[in-house]
């Protein structure tokens, strides 16, 4: 009871004692974290433990059969969506649907909001500065459903960005992007992240790139089984006891193929 | 030269149903729905020999009420079963047409009736109608232009949607509600059978032609116009039925789209899949 009244001003995500059941399998069985203002914090774990249903509970996209989900203090809900910005795990646009990227920014910047009524001239102005960041112009006016797995990611983060979030949910964002693309992204990230003084909180396979950015990594697998920062979490005991296999822990100067 | 009263207000319905039918449409195919138009339309047979059986003279009330009965049906069902989406509809319009004739054979004296429902009575249109139908066009395309970026967003992605603050559910039972009226005024144009064809042709066709969702409203609000105007225009002096006539325009002008987008872009990866 009293720790409900000493929560710090700058915890941004707090999960207690979440458990959520799908179908026939008990997917979350009491996750427990924390994520403090400005960090960068990697969830990691193999398939099926629970990441994705981790995030969508953030973001009140899948109900919580017990435990609590607290963002900035506050039950989930519109007024804290407004802070958040969100890169889901494969998004799938219908092909039959010609939205372009130009469109689809504007629909979400409230400087465009009136963007059917409005000259390209004047929405591309509108979004010049973030298009131009994360190199989305030449796609501007590419339909949403015809883009590769890189360029969407790209979209999708320029338009997390769009309404100034103060925390950057990303699930797998960098699935189905080349390797040289993805390094590009979490450098991306980071700018972004020390510029803004954003908190992201990112689901990745990828345990070179979070060892080098994240400044805070769980290991889930259906509850927490280790926490810490990255050189800690990353050794073989913690990942064998994450993913129940032996991994090969991130080692310095080691080459990923 | 003069155009008679009946053709003048047969036209206006038609200036109006067209453009809005045209609109809607635009999202009823990126929604991939379709054949739940098509399920509402049907639906409305059911609501139509209700509507007779009660007694009721002009059936567009009880049209509408059982044919928003069946959309909120099958949303619920969507959401709280496990059936697939495409079996809770054709259970619903396979009934809702048995049902509808079971009715209307028992009650005897209305086989006449039938006809003008199933394939549209457009000279039939009085002014009450043609008053109606621009009040709801004026209220319904409103309401869509209104929560024009939630539908564009909710179409795209719905989590996004939610994440962006948009309320979903309602959203998404709002938008059924306005097909579901504008279906049913529809179908005195039309008919019950081709109604659908309103809906999906024109933004079928523009979107063939157009490269982007802004273009694609346009294009298909001015290509519903043109083909409930033209059809109607052409059926009086062929002395044909307007409802076919209006349908066959439309699919005029989509295998005209196709032919263009082939020949002006003939490597263009997806034409509409209609
Ligand atoms: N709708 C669903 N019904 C039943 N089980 C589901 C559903 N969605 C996901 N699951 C199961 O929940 C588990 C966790 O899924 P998820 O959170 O996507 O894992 P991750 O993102 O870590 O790969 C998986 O075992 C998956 O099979
Ligand atoms: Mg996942």
């Amino acid at each position: 009871m009293e720790i409900a009244f000493r929560q710090p001003k700058d915890v941004v995500v707090e999960v207690t004692g979440l458990q959520v059941r799908l179908g026939d399998t008990q997917v979350l069985k009491g996750v427990s974290l924390r994520v403090r203002k400005g960090s960068i914090v990697a969830l990691i774990g193999p398939n099926g433990s629970g990441k994705t249903t981790l995030l969508r509970c953030l973001l009140g996209l899948q109900p919580v059969d017990s435990g609590s989900v607290r963002l900035f203090g506050k039950v989930p809900g519109p007024e804290s969506f407004r802070r958040v910005g969100y890169v889901p795990q494969r998004l799938q646009v219908d092909r039959s649907f010609i939205l372009t990227v130009r469109e689809f920014l504007a629909i979400r910047l409230p400087a465009t909001r009136g963007w059917f009524w409005r000259s390209t001239h004047f929405i591309d102005a509108q979004l010049k500065e973030l298009v131009a960041d994360l190199d989305v112009e030449r796609l501007l006016d590419r339909p949403l459903a015809g883009l590769s797995g890189g360029q969407l990611q790209r979209v999708l983060i320029c338009s997390s960005l769009l309404n100034k979030p103060e925390l950057l949910l990303l699930d797998e964002p960098t699935a189905g992007v080349d390797t040289p693309g993805e390094k590009d992204f979490y450098e991306l990230i980071s700018t972004v992240h020390r510029r803004l003084g954003l908190t992201v909180v990112l689901v990745s396979h990828d345990l070179s790139m979070v060892y080098r950015h994240a400044s805070w990594v769980y290991a889930l697998n259906g509850v927490i089984c280790c926490e810490g920062p990255p050189e800690d979490v990353m050794s073989a005991d913690s990942l064998k006891q994450a993913y129940g296999i032996h991994m090969t822990p991130y080692q310095h100067h080691h080459h990923v193929h | 030269m003069s155009i008679e009263p009946f053709m003048q207000r047969a036209l206006l319905a038609a200036l109006v149903m067209g453009p809005l039918c045209g609109f809607m449409g635009v999202f009823v195919t990126a929604r991939r729905m379709s054949f739940f138009s098509d399920t509402i339309a049907h639906a409305a047979l059911a609501g139509v020999a209700l509507g007779f059986w009660l007694g009721v003279k002009d059936p567009t009330l009880p049209m509408i009420i059982f044919s928003l009965a069946v959309a909120l049906l099958i949303l619920w069902l969507k959401e709280r079963t496990d059936l697939l989406n495409d079996t809770i509809m054709a259970l619903l319009l396979s009934g809702s047409v048995a049902f509808g004739m079971v009715v209307l054979s028992l009650l005897k004296g209305f086989r006449n009736e039938l006809d003008r429902f199933l394939f549209g009575d457009i000279f039939s249109v009085g002014w009450g109608d043609v008053q109606v139908a621009m009040g709801v066009a004026v209220g319904v395309s409103y309401l869509l232009f209104r929560h024009l970026n939630a539908l564009a967003l909710l179409t795209a992605h719905e989590d996004l949607a939610h994440v962006s603050g948009i309320p979903v559910r309602r959203m998404n039972q709002l938008f059924v509600i306005l097909l579901t009226v504008t279906v049913a005024l529809s179908i005195r144009l039309l008919g019950i059978v081709l109604v659908t064809s309103l809906i999906v042709v024109p933004p079928a066709t523009a979107r063939n032609l157009a490269q982007s969702l802004r273009q694609q409203i346009i294009l298909s609000l001015f290509l519903g116009l043109s083909g409930a105007v033209g059809g109607v225009a052409l059926s009086y002096p062929l002395n044909l039925p307007g409802g076919p006539c209006i349908t066959l325009t439309l699919i005029a002008f989509f295998i005209f789209s196709l032919l263009i987008s082939k020949l002006i872009r003939p490597n263009r990866s997806s034409p509409c899949p209609l």
